[in-house]
């Protein structure tokens, strides 16, 4: 584990000094983010020019969802995006035998070595987004709500991840340049919606089969409304069996790989 | 065979390598993004307990949300990266070889992307309404349907010259996806791809009716579903050439400069 720490702190280390090589990047990529949570919350503003309630939330609720939903993209963005952003690439050319020889686990190596720095303004900017709309939420809240809120959201973030995984992996097997990276960006689109508006079989599959729903939405409902524990227990359960199935994935798809490009 | 023809069967080489990636793409994100649409808009329309909001009934949304994912990836074309990604490898040399303009070459490999994904949206939409036509909706009209996607068509040649501009920076930046990005968002969403433009507030309306971004994905979508008058098409034909050649000019002044810049040895 401490070697692990170590070797994390050297990710970082090596991701801010390339960071600041692309000056001009760096710049361009906050200004993009920004633009990004811009138009999120213009979105629903413009939605609540017409409506007073959205799946039972009000505007300054709905901020807050907003808000969490864009730390939940910051932390992914700061994180894996750039990692898995390669993966594909990698196992589809025949990269990954650089990394299966080397004596670290080889999915901690090819999700983490990319730190991008240049997202973490991002991730500052988005946390003082989320600071403004709890500051302008009109209902008490306590210091273990706010607490449970950012722990959910930062299991919202590794589900994110699992997602993400979910749909490069099949590379393994298509050997495709980019698996289903398309499909992953259009699906995230579940997550910046609150879960209530989705029904019957479309909620079945955003909420257990490739949750997205639960990434932001479920967080967000146990902090506005009465902690339930059927909520949080679906929230665990979802978890756990998506790390099961994604470990599961990534295993039989080390099988598979020929390591001969494609 | 002329040297076009070549060009468009390598390209719909290269867009149908992987066929099965391609169409679970392609139907999943179609799929995906008229479903979330239509959850959200049928609450706010339940919970407003209305018919109609702003011109539209819930029936109209779905058919406007089915039509943008396909509108917006036949304006994304070839996809970001089409000349920057090809500035920064170096690679950009070749097409400077080439016995033809590169800027022939680049428009017509990002119009062959932009053609195809029409042919799917002409595709889609037929099956969608034969299969799901309501009273509400006026009757499907082909003539609508082939006018909605050839403004679709002129609209991805205008949105083209605009990548293009800022693709054309990468001979001074390093990287620069993150302005082709923000440049998508701006578009789908003053475009009317998040929410029609008609839910904007009016100053806003008025304002854009100036700009190139009404006529990239609204206009074409409302007159592929018969909500657009003549007039109307009109001056969406008009306005995306007039910002076509606007884009035209700058290009031509940031490639004369851009291309002493240029030294075809890549990162």
């Amino acid at each position: 584990m401490k070697r692990y720490v170590r070797l994390y702190l050297y990710f970082l280390q090596f991701s801010f000094s390339k960071a600041m090589e692309f000056r001009l990047d760096f710049s361009f990529r906050i200004i993009m983010d920004i633009v990004y949570s811009l138009v999120n919350i213009l979105f629903f503003k413009i939605l609540f020019q017409h409506t007073t309630l959205i799946a039972g939330w009000r505007e300054d609720q709905m901020l807050i969802f907003v808000a969490s939903y864009i730390l939940v993209d910051a932390i992914s963005m700061t994180v894996f995006s750039t990692n898995m952003w390669w993966l594909a690439f990698q196992i589809n050319k025949g990269d990954l035998d650089y990394h299966l020889i080397r004596p670290v686990s080889p999915l901690f190596f090819l999700s983490l070595r990319e730190f991008s720095a240049n997202s973490f303004m991002n991730l500052l900017i988005s946390i003082g987004l989320l600071t403004y709309a709890l500051g302008h939420y009109a209902d008490p809240f306590s210091w273990s709500d706010l607490f449970l809120l950012l722990a959910l959201l930062i299991n919202g973030a590794l589900m994110y991840y699992c997602c993400q995984m979910l749909l490069i992996l099949p590379v393994f097997w298509t050997q495709s340049a980019r698996g289903f990276m398309d499909l992953f960006y259009s699906m995230g689109i579940a997550m910046e919606r609150p879960d209530r508006i989705f029904k019957g079989w479309l909620r079945v599959l955003f909420t257990i089969v490739l949750p997205f729903a639960l990434i932001a939405s479920f967080p967000v409902r146990l902090f506005l409304e009465k902690f339930n524990w059927p909520t949080f227990l679906h929230l665990v359960a979802v978890t756990i069996l998506l790390w099961i199935l994604m470990l599961g994935i990534w295993r039989r798809g080390l099988r598979a790989y020929s390591s001969a490009s494609s | 065979m002329n040297w076009w023809k070549h060009v468009m069967l390598m390209e719909l080489r290269k867009i149908l390598a992987y066929r099965s990636d391609f169409w679970i793409t392609f139907l999943g994100q179609t799929l995906i993004q008229l479903l979330v649409a239509r959850s959200l808009w049928q609450m706010i329309f339940a919970s407003e307990g209305v018919k109609v909001m702003n011109g539209y009934s819930l029936e109209m949304m779905n058919l406007y949300y089915l039509i943008i994912p396909i509108g917006t990836r036949m304006l994304s074309g070839e996809n970001i990266g089409f000349v920057s990604r090809e500035i920064y490898e170096g690679t950009f040399t070749r097409y400077l070889l080439y016995p033809i303009s590169v800027f022939q070459y680049k428009t017509l490999t990002y119009m062959t992307y932009s053609l195809f994904y029409g042919l799917q949206l002409f595709l889609l939409y037929s099956l969608y309404r034969l299969f799901f036509t309501t009273s509400s909706i006026t009757v499907m009209d082909f003539s609508n349907l082939l006018l909605g996607v050839g403004l679709f068509l002129l609209a991805s040649l205008t949105y083209l010259l605009m990548a293009m501009l800022i693709e054309l920076i990468a001979l001074w930046a390093d990287n620069i996806w993150t302005l082709i990005v923000m440049l998508k968002f701006f578009v789908t969403f003053l475009g009317g791809g998040f929410v029609p433009l008609t839910f904007f507030p009016a100053l806003f309306q008025d304002i854009l009716r100036w700009t190139p971004f009404p006529y990239l994905i609204q206009v074409p979508a409302q007159t592929i579903m018969g909500m657009s008058q003549s007039q109307d098409i009109f001056r969406a034909i008009a306005l995306l050439l007039i910002w076509a050649l606007i884009f035209m000019e700058l290009i031509k002044i940031v490639w004369k400069r851009g291309e002493k810049q240029y030294t075809g040895v890549g990162i």
